[in-house]
């Protein structure tokens, strides 16, 4: 007898639909799974076969092999023991073919015939549109954002055979609390003393600028970077569903009671993290990294320079792209890594001090400390923002700062404005549109001109500079031009970090 | 045929040589070959005897040495590196390193010698100098350049390197000497290769180790007794209160050559050595002036600067300008305390700063006293 079973696998942070074909046939009693499975698909025979036991089903005592097709394909989780467990049993006719047409699968089984939750769920719902998908409790809210179909969930073999035998209903869904809010995010307002930080926090939220804060230990650069997602718009419906599956494929919306990711996610890695864990990766299984957890939102690098130079440099290549390509033998997966970066640094190994003599460091300790951030990586960061620890008053003072909801205000309407030119945010400008999209007044193209006679800025540094003057302007609601001021605050804030300045020969 | 002083220069680049040990071996033996034999053991020598007392392994150590530095070889590098050596007694050798109280026997150079005829002051001072004092070496090495006198300090980093780098640049001046701790050919710190070439093109570069000795860290305080020796007065730009430069401020006591310092802050670190050798009854070194005062040199050609080049700023720009009151402020304290927008600030900064009243540093804005 033969049972084919809808059912999908994850591969990074897409689904792929695989079908459980399993035949019961004469022969020694045994059981065997073909078509690429890794070990934990593997060790599914173990499971599947105690959970139907003890179930109170009867094992056949057959031969059985499964396939599981597309054949070429490798498989991996254990998302495919419920389909295997359902196609053994419509294989030897203890469930009918006809109850479970239409029907697809995902959930790992226990021992005692319960159903396990399962990573990944969101995307591999999402890959099988055609059928209406059984999955464990705790999934049901990514599976529910994923599909247009109905969901059914079921705590164990048991109960689905009392559905699908006995013609019992499906038991209902866990119910979805929607009042419940988000937690709120930390406000602009905390922030004492540092108006040129969150200028230039607004700056990039506006134009999607990568974002560099070089400054002591407590001058409050992580306070400043876990406020840029409360200043950035919602998700797209688009981005918010790339989101969901990503999270759902690493497994943190498991048990979740509202799965879609609406708000711009913050990512915080330890500087320890490894390039698999930072860009994703792994060896059976490919999970996003977390430049795709921080797809749509904020990733923040707290010590920049302690980061594995090759981590840094892994970044590259998706803050170019936008996606992160990981090629291994047997796939090319495809993850979203659309992010917006902000870094963190100590001027030097000390922290450094207030204005000259504080440091204890020579000048070639700070320049070997600062070449561990490669140039390449430096020059992604549009702004370049010293920030020093606050003033005594500034602390002390009571009256707080700009709250983010009006900043976020302002940089919504600066977001319209460049996006009504129809080039895209500020920072996404490519450089043959500059000239329309953001022209330079007279006094602000002499300026330019001359610091780049002087030696201040590089080819690469001018159109950098270009797209923050246009994002200033059009936060201050200028006019089409780029004026001279706004080419000013823009240098300002672009301090030069990478060299500092060894005086060699005369 | 290789002359005598080979003998002596190859002996005095033994890593086990110092310049006491030298001393007594060039005592017992002369400079010519027999030094060698005696530092190689095949002569007897009553001064390697006594060493051997203290020391058990000297014959293996020596025999090691002398061994990867022979003559001949040793005569080679310094002959194709453009390295003079000089031994003590020889008539060009500097009287004031072989008449002092710790003398040089074998001294390397580079450049022309001449430069010790004139007025000669050490500029000494930390090597973790702020960007204020290595500015202040830079012009008071130029000025006495200017002045003719001969500036003479170590080529280490922070205020030796800023005062030879004033010398070298003046035109028509005096050419500086410097005192290095390793081969004058080993350039230490790398970031200086550039100055110790013009060091040794306009005036002079000493050393007691020969050609590829390395920078060891008792070379040093050696190094800074011939800073000492040669020098009339030495005058201290920036120290704090354990640094090296105090020792050479010792070796220049013991010599009853009179020291100088320039005062600082009584806050400022970098400052905190200087400003207790002025306590402990050192003349303060205000400008130039003050060094030529102490060499009694005529002060009444020194031009001062008389007006200030740098454009008047703005009304807007000059409260900028107010609020620094001499110290550095942070853009976030200047956007803070001005009330004004940032890019308004920006533009009222970046004018200051081509104007050449305000210099960015690192997020740092500085006022600036002088015209660049």
């Amino acid at each position: 007898m033969l049972a084919a079973i809808a059912s999908a696998n994850l591969l990074g942070s897409s689904g792929n639909g695989v079908v459980v074909e399993v035949h019961v046939g004469a022969g020694l009693p045994g059981f065997s799974i073909v078509g690429l499975p890794d070990e934990s698909c593997r060790e599914a025979r173990d499971r599947v076969r105690a959970a139907i036991l003890s179930s109170g089903l009867t094992w056949p005592n057959k031969r059985v092999t499964v396939n599981l097709a597309p054949a070429g394909l490798r498989k991996s989780g254990v998302g495919l023991d419920l389909p295997l467990a359902v196609g053994v049993l419509v294989a030897c006719e203890a469930i009918s073919l006809s109850a479970v047409e239409g029907l697809g699968f995902v959930g790992e089984l226990g021992l005692d015939g319960s159903i396990r939750p399962v990573v990944g769920v969101a995307p591999m719902v999402a890959s099988m549109p055609e059928v209406d998908v059984v999955v464990p409790r705790a999934n049901v809210g990514e599976a529910l954002v994923a599909t247009s179909r109905s969901v059914r969930c079921v705590a164990s073999l048991k109960e689905l055979m009392d559905v699908l035998v006995e013609g019992h209903p499906w038991p209902p869904l866990p119910r979805a609390d929607d009042d419940v809010d988000d937690d709120p995010l930390p406000d602009l307002a905390d922030v004492r003393g540092q108006p040129v930080a969150v200028e230039a926090l607004t700056i990039a939220a506006a134009g999607r600028h990568h974002v560099m804060f070089v400054g002591p230990p407590g001058a409050g650069k992580t306070m400043l970077a876990q406020r840029l997602a409360g200043l950035l718009p919602p998700l797209s419906r688009k981005a918010s569903l790339e989101a969901t599956m990503i999270h759902s494929a690493a497994g943190r919306l498991i048990g979740g009671s509202r799965p879609l990711i609406r708000n711009p996610p913050f990512r915080a890695p330890h500087h320890t993290a490894s390039l698999i864990a930072m860009v994703g990766g792994g060896s059976s299984s490919i999970r996003p990294g977390e430049i795709s957890l921080a797809h749509g939102g904020v990733l923040f690098l707290d010590e920049l320079g302690e980061f594995s130079p090759s981590v840094l440099d892994g970044l590259r290549q998706p803050l170019e792209e936008r996606v992160v390509r990981l090629s291994r033998a047997h796939s090319h997966i495809e993850m979203p890594a659309d992010f917006l970066l902000i870094g963190a640094t100590n001027p030097c190994p000390c922290g450094g001090g207030r204005g000259e003599g504080g440091c204890a460091c020579i000048e070639s300790t700070k320049a070997r400390y600062l070449r561990r951030l490669s140039g390449p990586l430096l020059d992604r960061f549009d702004l370049r923002v010293t920030v020093h620890r606050p003033g005594i008053d500034a602390l002390m003072d009571s009256g707080g700062g700009e709250p983010s909801a009006r900043v976020a205000g302002r940089v919504q309407m600066a977001r319209q404005r460049a996006l009504d030119r129809g080039y895209g945010l500020n920072g996404e400008l490519p450089i043959a549109r500059l000239d329309d999209a953001a022209p330079l007044s007279t006094a602000a193209r002499a300026m330019l001109r001359s610091e780049l006679e002087r030696g201040r800025l590089s080819g690469r540094g001018l159109h950098r500079i270009r797209r923050v003057a246009r994002t200033i302007a059009d936060l201050n609601e200028g006019g089409d031009l780029v004026e001279v001021e706004h080419v000013q605050t823009a240098l300002m804030l672009r301090s030069e970090v990478d060299h500092p300045r060894i005086e060699v020969g005369v | 045929m290789i002359p005598p002083e080979a003998y002596a220069a190859a002996v005095a680049c033994l890593p086990s040589m110092t310049p006491v040990r030298l001393g007594q071996l060039i005592a017992e033996h002369g400079v010519g070959e027999e030094l060698w034999r005696a530092a190689e053991g095949s002569v007897h020598s009553q001064a390697v005897g006594r060493w051997r007392k203290k020391f058990a392994d000297v014959d293996a150590r020596l025999a090691a040495q002398t061994s990867a530095h022979q003559p001949g070889d040793v005569w080679e590098r310094c002959w194709s590196a453009g390295i003079d050596v000089l031994v003590r007694g020889a008539a060009d050798f500097p009287e004031c390193l072989a008449a002092d109280r710790e003398p040089a026997h074998v001294l390397f150079v580079r450049g022309s010698l001449n430069v010790l005829s004139s007025r000669r002051v050490a500029i000494v001072g930390t090597r973790n100098a702020t960007e204020n004092g290595r500015r202040f070496a830079t012009r008071l090495g130029g000025e006495l350049a200017d002045a003719g006198v001969c500036v003479v300090s170590g080529l280490a980093r922070g205020i030796d390197a800023a005062a030879h780098r004033g010398a070298v640049r003046s035109v028509a001046g005096r050419g500086p000497a410097a005192v290095v701790g390793s081969g004058p050919d080993r350039v230490f710190p790398r970031e200086n290769a550039g100055l110790w070439e013009l060091v040794a093109e306009t005036g002079v570069l000493i050393s007691e180790y020969g050609p590829g000795v390395e920078p060891v860290a008792h070379h040093f305080p050696a190094r800074n007794r011939i800073i000492a020796a040669l020098s009339e007065l030495v005058v201290v730009v920036e120290s704090r209160e354990t640094g090296g430069s105090l020792l050479t401020v010792n070796e220049a006591i013991k010599r009853n050559v009179d020291v100088l310092a320039v005062p600082g802050s009584p806050l400022d670190r970098a400052s905190s050595g200087t400003n207790r050798i002025i306590a402990d009854g050192a003349r303060p070194v205000l400008e130039t002036s003050d060094v030529l005062i102490a060499l009694d040199l005529d002060t009444r050609r020194q031009g001062t600067l008389s007006f200030d080049p740098r454009p008047i700023p703005a009304a807007q720009d000059q409260v900028l300008l107010d609020m620094f009151n001499g110290d550095p402020l942070s853009l976030d304290e200047i956007v803070a305390r001005a009330g004004r927008v940032l890019p308004e600030v920006a533009m009222g900064l970046g004018r200051l700063e081509n104007a050449g009243w305000l210099r960015n540093d690192g997020g740092w804005l500085i006022p600036l006293r002088q015209a660049l």
